[in-house]
């Protein structure tokens, strides 16, 4: 091809280009006349230019490169103040140019005299069909009244075939400017945009998308005084979308309308096929960010990133929430909190937690999860401004569940969250309960001189029992370190009362929750009793039962669980399979299987232990009641809570009958009962239920014993989940300080509340804080329990995850994997707390890049007993989203789920 | 640290801007090593899904060395030089790949070429060669097409920096892509 031939070739290709397909044979046969090659080279020209057309997308700088300047003899140019228009109409000024056109102010002639905004399309934005469906959305549009929605009067096209709409003039200015202008509170804000949202509510309910929302469509004008909002150019993209058959933002000519800021991500998927209501959602989103923050969620600025790059990040990268995005992104904060009338510290506090939650929710890349009606964002603004539970936060245990999978073991009775709150009461609950059945069980025996001198024992040291304590734990533990020491020295001649001695000093060392010395003491009673005894003596086996409690609580499950297994062993052979001392040997070791995280199993021995007992024992029994009790939780921890709660109504009926309503059995039952209920979101019963068992043991026990401060504890956590996160944490901090004074700062209650407010300042979003309360935790726990104690290590991984809440993830991974070293040696590595710590290292690795690495840990946490609460939600863990595009994810997602279902199939 | 670098690219682009005709040829090797650097840094990201595209270089590069609180004209020469050199780095990179044949890596992406199909090393080989074709019927054209591929500068920018009207670019423009297309095209049957 030579150069001047390509020039005038150049020339004629363009002008064809300009005009509409059925028209360029004409052209061509003027231009060509019967120059064959010339029209040859510009046929395949042209047909390259209809494959181009025809390709999906193309860049709005193409689109409008190829659009301006075109020449359409009606174009926009062309118009003038004063001239009147389609002639009914007298043009006024030019308002603006937006995408599809410019604006016009004018005066309507007739049918009536007022002023409208004439909405043109410009030349190149319409053909035929987009005419006639033009005609068709008149209606649709005519039939809109709402005042948060600027009327479209009507739609018509001139004498040339360019439509253009007749709206309702708005002399208002885009909401955010004028928040910015009026320096709006972040309350008055809100307001406002509840009105928007009203607005958007009504014509969805017409069954009319915007599809373009963004501040410069949503006006505000100022009525009487009070700013109302004005949305214009609703459902004008539709009527100008060119494509009939899918509801696409393309129009045949490939340039998309649409402002790449407010696009919603399946607007910005060539693949998506529809656009529904929940598109408008997201936009709303995305105004609600900038008017709290001043900034778009997502740089989408089209210079420097070519357009796919662009959709792409819509489509894909998450943006960060408000409260995170002011604190740092200092450069714009100033002015955002200035223009909010306060400073940027408060800005991040006001945003932080509900905001945050709602608009994040809005801004969800999943449609189906963002709010499903305008009115349902409405809604919840308005709940956040009376100071009501928000609904976008999330259920913390389908968001939180793995975070919470440890918390049982720091021997907390409560947890923030449902279901790790249920594990972790299962400590605690097992243990007083077990305790009692203990004491009940030899008291009814009779049997045992051994008996009746541990009790005189225990009585003996009651006053170092914390229990029925007022006073310093300290004090009470020098003396029984003492006693301790001296023990191995004295009464050489009289094992059997020495082993009796170490039982009850043992016993001692467990309220105070030091179960490695516990541990210890009771073992040199076992090797007694075995000595002297044999192992199938009842004495022996009492003290196998009490090292395996200790080996349990200090994490050590395989030992204990073995202890146990082969103490029901002995017992039923020795005593036979009803004996109740077999029972207990049972219900022991179901217990057991539960803190292993083997539910199945522990549910199949639970509902044994209940059935023989009841059998044995009788219905109305206390031993029977425990039983139903731990059964009761072996169903928590599988998620059967519908069954729980039936069982727990049930024992607790039972036990006010038979114990009278203020027994501590019915008390525990009713806590028990209070968090079965939690799981199935009835918070208000409850509560009650908490608020009844308080009154009680307040009554009963003393304001400041310790089983009441456990229930203050669970009555926190209830508000926390009913969103009432103020008297949460006075609640808990006052039972803080109770504790401290009363149970001295080391005991176990006081970490058990300081681990809660820990919690719930990690669920508040209040991250530093949390990490201080975690990090002192840590400190305390070292000291008291030491090191390798399962609640040290519980903490450390805690800290670790609020390090990742914070986004520190060098940080976490350094303690995670300090975490996970002692994790393997102390509690082995089939075991769900040394599982979550490695799923957490997975997230880190997921979350910095290193998928390889994610899916070999994620693989290990979940071939390794992980909790299956956890294993059901791994698909929808927010850490691990990087990885869901690799195939070996799903491998281990269905391998997870399968775990998990064949762990609840064990019954 | 680029600072002197920096300084020097800054100065030249002032020379340029007011007029020096030499300017631009003292550009073209202080931009080679830095786009080069680039290029490399992301074309060897371990990422394997790591799409490099040429337009975000340019503009990380222009960022970099000039920074972005300057004189939009400067840009505009600056990507018009980044733009020449971003293709024959790119394309020397498609070169090499192509001939060892290895798998995997990094794949180029250029602005607005995704509606073309453009994907993949062969392809880049077929549109530079297709680019040169045209440049030899059509230097201007030429320019004007690597100025928006490789470099992204807008109409209005190239317009500026050619010193030709507005109209022109975009009538060059949009007929360069439909030659392109059929050209490229007829490749492939062949």
């Amino acid at each position: 091809m030579k150069t001047e031939r390509w020039e005038s070739l150049k020339d004629l290709l363009h002008q064809a280009m300009l005009l509409a397909p059925e028209k360029r044979d004409s052209f061509l046969d003027k231009v060509c006349s019967s120059d064959r090659s010339l029209r040859g080279e510009l046929e395949s020209l042209l047909a390259a230019e209809e494959d181009l057309r025809s390709s999906f997308m193309q860049s709005p700088t193409l689109a409008d490169e190829l659009l301006a300047g075109a020449g359409n003899p009606v174009s926009d140019g062309k118009l003038s103040p004063a001239q009147t228009f389609a002639q009914r109409f007298r043009l006024i000024r030019r308002l603006g140019q937006g995408g599809m056109g410019q604006v016009w102010l004018a005066e309507q002639i007739s049918p009536v005299r007022r002023q409208v905004a004439l909405k043109l399309i410009k030349a190149g934005m319409y053909d035929e069909a987009v005419v006639r469906r033009f005609r068709s959305e008149r209606q649709a549009l005519a039939i809109m009244d709402h005042p948060a929605i600027a009327k479209v009067f009507d739609a018509g096209t001139t004498e040339q075939g360019q439509p253009f709409f007749v709206m309702e003039y708005v002399p208002g200015v885009p909401i955010t400017d004028y928040c910015d202008q009026k320096t709006f509170t972040i309350g008055q804000r809100l307001e406002l945009f509840a009105h928007v949202c009203e607005g958007v509510q009504h014509a969805h309910q017409k069954a009319i998308i915007h599809r373009d929302l963004k501040p410069a469509n949503i006006l505000v004008v100022e009525v009487d005084g009070k700013p109302v909002p004005r949305i214009i150019d609703f459902g004008l993209a539709k009527a100008v979308a060119a494509k009939a058959d899918d509801e696409t933002m393309f129009t045949q000519l490939g340039s998309f309308v649409g402002t790449p800021g407010f696009m919603s991500p399946e607007q910005a998927d060539p693949t998506s096929v529809d656009i529904d209501t929940r598109t408008d959602m997201y936009s709303l989103g995305v105004v609600l960010y900038v008017l709290l923050t001043g900034v778009l969620p997502l740089d989408v600025s089209i210079r420097g990133q070519p357009l796919a790059e662009t959709l792409r990040k819509l489509r894909e990268e998450e943006p960060q929430r408000p409260s995170t995005r002011v604190s740092s992104d200092c450069a714009s904060s100033t002015a955002a909190a200035t223009a909010r009338g306060t400073e940027p510290a408060q800005l991040v506090g006001l945003l932080r937690g509900d905001l945050d939650w709602i608009t994040m929710k809005a801004l969800e890349k999943d449609r189906a999860r963002r709010y499903g009606t305008p009115s349902e964002l409405a809604a919840d603004i308005h709940r956040y401004l009376n100071h009501e539970p928000v609904l976008a936060r999330p259920a913390a245990v389908s968001y939180r569940l793995r975070k919470y999978a440890r918390r049982h073991r720091v021997g907390v009775s409560v947890a923030v969250v449902l279901a790790l709150l249920l594990v972790g009461f299962t400590v605690l609950q097992a243990a007083q309960l077990r305790r009692t059945t203990r004491e009940r069980d030899r008291a009814n025996r009779e049997r045992d001189r051994a008996t009746r001198i541990t009790d005189f024992m225990t009585g003996m040291f009651n006053v170092s029992d914390p229990d029925q304590a007022r006073g310093n734990s300290i004090t009470a533990r020098e003396v029984l370190d003492k006693a301790s020491s001296s023990i191995n020295q004295s009464l050489q001649n009289d094992p059997d009362l020495r082993a009796q001695l170490l039982m009850a000093m043992g016993r001692v060392y467990d309220n105070l929750g030091l179960y490695s010395q516990a541990q210890s003491l009771h073992q040199s009673a076992l090797d007694i009793r075995q000595r002297i005894f044999g192992p199938k003596n009842f004495a022996t086996l009492g003290a196998a039962e009490e090292v395996s409690w200790d080996l349990s609580q200090l994490g050590r499950y395989q030992e204990a669980e073995n202890l146990s297994r082969s103490a029901l062993d002995v017992a039923r052979q020795a005593l036979g399979p009803d004996d109740p001392y077999t029972l207990n040997a049972m219900y022991n070791r179901g217990w057991i299987l539960g803190l292993q995280g083997r539910f199945g199993e522990a549910e199949q021995v639970d509902r044994e232990t209940v059935d023989r007992r009841r059998r044995v024992l009788g219905p109305e029994n206390r031993d029977t009641l425990n039983a139903m009790n731990n059964l009761a939780e072996a169903l928590q921890d599988q998620g059967k809570y519908a069954e729980a709660v039936a069982l727990q109504q049930q024992t607790l009926a039972i036990q006010r009958k038979v114990l009278g309503p203020d027994a501590q059995g019915a008390v525990d039952t009713m806590t028990n009962l209070g968090v079965s209920l939690s799981a199935e979101q009835h918070y208000a019963e409850a509560e009650k239920l908490y608020r009844d068992a308080l009154d009680i043991d307040r009554r009963v026990l003393g304001p400041e014993a310790p089983n009441t401060l456990r229930i203050r504890l669970d009555l926190a956590v209830n508000l926390h989940e009913q969103h009432r996160f103020a008297e949460s944490e006075m609640l808990d901090s006052q039972t803080l300080e109770i504790a401290r004074r009363v149970l001295g700062s080391t005991h176990p209650h006081v970490l058990a509340v300081m681990n809660n407010i820990a919690l719930t300042l990690e669920n508040d979003g209040k991250y530093r804080e949390s990490e201080n309360v975690y990090r002192q935790l840590i400190e305390l726990e070292r000291n008291t329990y030491g090191p390798d104690d399962p609640r040290t290590l519980a903490t450390s991984e805690s800290l670790g995850e609020v390090l990742m809440d914070q986004n520190r993830l060098t940080e976490a991974k350094k303690i995670l994997e300090d975490t996970v070293v002692v994790e393997r040696r102390v509690l082995g590595s089939d075991n769900p707390a040394t599982s979550l710590t490695i799923y957490n290292l997975a997230c880190i690795a997921a979350r910095s890049q290193r998928p390889q690495e994610a899916l070999s840990l994620l693989s290990d946490a979940v071939e390794h007993h992980l909790k299956p609460e956890s294993m059901l939600q791994i698909d929808q863990d927010t850490d691990l989203k990087s990885l869901h595009r690799n195939p070996k994810f799903a491998t281990i997602v269905a391998r997870a789920k399968a775990k998990a279902a064949g762990q609840q199939k064990l019954n | 640290m680029p600072d002197e670098l920096s300084s020097q690219v800054t100065k030249l682009l002032e020379r340029w801007r007011q007029g020096d005709e030499k300017a631009p040829a003292e550009l073209v090797p202080l931009l080679y090593q830095e786009l080069r650097r680039l290029a490399h840094y992301h074309l060897r990201s371990e990422r394997p899904d790591h799409t490099l595209q040429s337009t975000a270089l340019v503009h990380e590069a222009y960022l970099r060395l000039v920074g972005s609180a300057s004189v939009p004209q400067d840009r505009a020469h600056f990507i018009a030089v980044a733009s020449r050199l971003m293709r024959q780095i790119l394309v020397d990179y498609a070169r090499g790949r192509a001939a060892s044949k290895r798998d995997g890596g990094c794949r180029i992406m250029l602005d607005d070429l995704d509606a073309m199909g453009i994907d993949g090393d062969s392809d880049l080989l077929a549109l530079d060669d297709a680019l040169s074709e045209l440049s030899r019927i059509d230097e201007r054209q030429g320019k004007i097409v690597e100025m928006k591929f490789f470099g992204g500068l807008s109409a209005p920018e190239i317009s500026e920096t050619l010193g030709i009207s507005r109209a022109t670019v975009d009538r060059d423009w949009a007929t360069a892509r439909v030659w392109l297309h059929r050209q490229m095209s007829r490749k492939e049957k062949v």
